[in-house]
């Protein structure tokens, strides 16, 4: 074999000084935690599917990071605003809130349930997570607007977000709704765990933060053409 | 002066006599004779006992040469000189004389290979035989869209598990050297000819100038299977992250308990992560209430200390897991072992990333 493809499988610091770098070198590939992904028979893989598990059998597997475990209740999403609510690294007390959110949601929507007529009582969603997921999918903003120079002016022009970048946009915007606009007095998970019902329902302050944001790339629409990707 | 002769010389006293009593003062000979008793201290040189070459003759034949000679070779190869495992290890003569090319002209001077005058004759010939696949693919290709047989999902050649050849592999396979700029061209015509799709006409061709990558999971060191007196069976393993260090020693008795460091595991990792993290490869493998685990672990903080447990617990299943198991777990991400540390601090920051605050002056 060769001496270069071991070299491939140290730590890595980069030659030249990148900003955005990490301890794993390029080659090795991201890590599959989930379960059911290796109970599937040979049969039934697709030969894109065979292909990637070729590909990984021959490369390096990065390790799995200590967020992440095969077990039902791991949800990447949730991870992610864990992590995006944490102040200082302490994630105790985001994950904390978190379960309390979900709680809070839980005892609202099983109140509402029990409350309901016999009619209604289909339509009330009472998984926490499910409420949750929609909610976030509510608050996910289409288009985006980005700041352009031409002429001298700068122009605010209408371009098309990457999934990342929206899930992060509905992600801050909820947390800074919850830390900025809520009385003094009323705990963190409370105020989120009324917002998430409100995006749930589509009413609510963030949902309407989406809604101008695509008013003013509506009426930007002029402007489109300045974007050149 | 007395010349000691080689009788003389046994282990006895002696004094350091210097060569020759004329070049020498009574003064001088004084601050440099010294009396001492005979230790193994004492140096020998060869110019105090024989300073001509007609002495060093006498002094090669004798006895008492012989005699330190032998104790030399005795001292220095206590094997001796003619054992088999003392001979020295010499690579073949391939691998020490670089592979030369035979002569490349016949006797009336004219060179064998049209392509000698380019100086790198394997090398454009190569790339001469490749690009004349690659047009005889596309004359195919063309003749099948003529009969309008042609078929955008024809059989690929599979390139999944295998390389290209390196550029000193190359160099090797050419006998000759080539640049950095060859062998990016190189590259390129291959990639070319792959890029059609009728081009595993020409596999066997493409296979030769490509190596198989090494499985990953035949690299993992599988501890064999230890038994106790009860006949339980155990294995025991250990795993690092970050500053943390913990060690496992997992009992196949089937009640689930975890201790660590004499901890209940509830006790000792009040947070929900670490235990998850300590179950992650547990669940994963489906053998939750097997196995019976005294943990120690120290270093680090709790998330750390969790990592490493979880390390530790991954290595010391394999020896209870089959080959594939083990295959599914590296490709879960849990027997690599987290290469990642705190960053450190550079001069002229404040922190690893941070920069002191700008001031305008």
């Amino acid at each position: 074999m060769s001496a270069s493809i071991t070299g491939l499988l140290k730590p890595w610091t980069p030659r030249l000084f990148l900003v955005r770098w990490s301890r794993y070198n390029p080659y090795y590939l991201e890590p599959e935690p989930r379960k059911e992904v290796y109970h599937i028979p040979e049969t039934e893989l697709t030969p894109e599917q065979k292909e990637e598990r070729e590909l990984k059998s021959v490369r390096p597997i990065k390790a799995a990071t200590n967020s992440v475990t095969s077990s039902v209740f791991n949800d990447p999403v949730l991870s992610k605003f864990v992590n995006m609510m944490m102040k200082d690294g302490d994630k105790i007390i985001a994950k904390g809130i978190i379960t309390q959110t979900l709680e809070n949601m839980k005892r609202k929507q099983v109140e509402k349930y029990h409350k309901a007529p016999e009619g209604k009582k289909a339509e009330i969603e009472c998984n926490p997570y499910a409420i949750f997921h929609q909610a976030l999918e509510n608050c996910k903003p289409v288009i985006g607007l980005a700041s352009i120079q031409k002429g001298g002016k700068f122009y605010q022009v209408p371009i098309p977000l990457t999934d990342n970048r929206r899930r992060f946009l509905a992600m801050k915007w909820m947390i800074t709704e919850c830390r900025d606009n809520k009385h003094r007095l009323t705990l963190m998970y409370e105020k989120l765990s009324q917002e998430l019902l409100a995006a749930f329902s589509k009413e609510g302050n963030v949902v309407k933060r989406k809604h101008e944001l695509h008013k003013m790339a509506e009426s930007n629409r002029a402007y489109a053409h300045y974007r050149w990707w | 002066m007395n010349r000691l002769s080689g009788e003389e010389w046994q282990g006895g006293h002696y004094l350091s006599v210097p060569l020759s009593s004329h070049t020498h003062t009574n003064a001088h000979l004084q601050r440099h004779t010294r009396t001492h008793t005979h230790t193994h201290t004492h140096t020998f040189t060869l110019s105090r006992v024989v300073p001509s070459v007609a002495a060093l003759m006498t002094w090669l034949h004798s006895a008492a040469f012989t005699r330190r000679l032998a104790r030399s070779i005795a001292y220095l190869f206590p094997s001796g000189l003619f054992d088999n495992k003392a001979k020295p290890l010499m690579k073949h003569p391939d691998e020490v004389f670089p592979k030369q090319r035979a002569v490349q002209w016949g006797a009336d001077g004219r060179p064998f290979h049209f392509l000698f005058y380019t100086g790198k004759q394997s090398y454009y010939s190569l790339m001469h035989d490749t690009f004349t696949k690659a047009l005889a693919v596309e004359k195919h290709q063309d003749r099948l869209r003529g009969k309008g047989l042609f078929t955008q999902d024809a059989k690929q050649i599979s390139l999944v598990g295998s390389r290209w050849l390196l550029k000193e592999e190359l160099e090797e396979l050419l006998v000759e050297t080539i640049s950095d700029h060859d062998y990016a061209r190189f590259i390129q015509l291959m990639e070319r000819l792959l890029s059609l799709p009728y081009c595993s006409a020409e596999e066997d061709f493409v296979q030769r100038y490509r190596r198989q990558l090494e499985i990953q999971s035949s690299k993992q060191q599988v501890q064999p299977l230890q038994y106790d007196q009860h006949g339980v069976a155990y294995s025991t393993g250990d795993g690092r992250r970050k500053t943390a260090t913990g060690t496992v020693l997992l009992r196949d008795s089937g009640s689930g308990s975890i201790s660590i460091n004499g901890t209940n595991y509830v006790h000792y990792f009040p947070v929900l992560q670490d235990r998850e993290q300590l179950m992650f490869p547990l669940h994963f493998m489906g053998v939750l209430g097997r196995f019976d685990m005294q943990c120690s672990v120290s270093g680090g903080g709790h998330s750390s200390q969790a990592g490493a447990l979880r390390l530790a617990i991954s290595r010391a299943m394999l020896s209870f897991l089959s080959e594939g198991q083990v295959e599914t777990m590296r490709q879960a991400g849990l027997l690599t072992p987290d290469p990642r540390i705190k960053e450190r601090k550079k001069p002229g920051q404040e922190g690893a990333r941070r920069k002191f605050t700008w001031k305008k002056r």
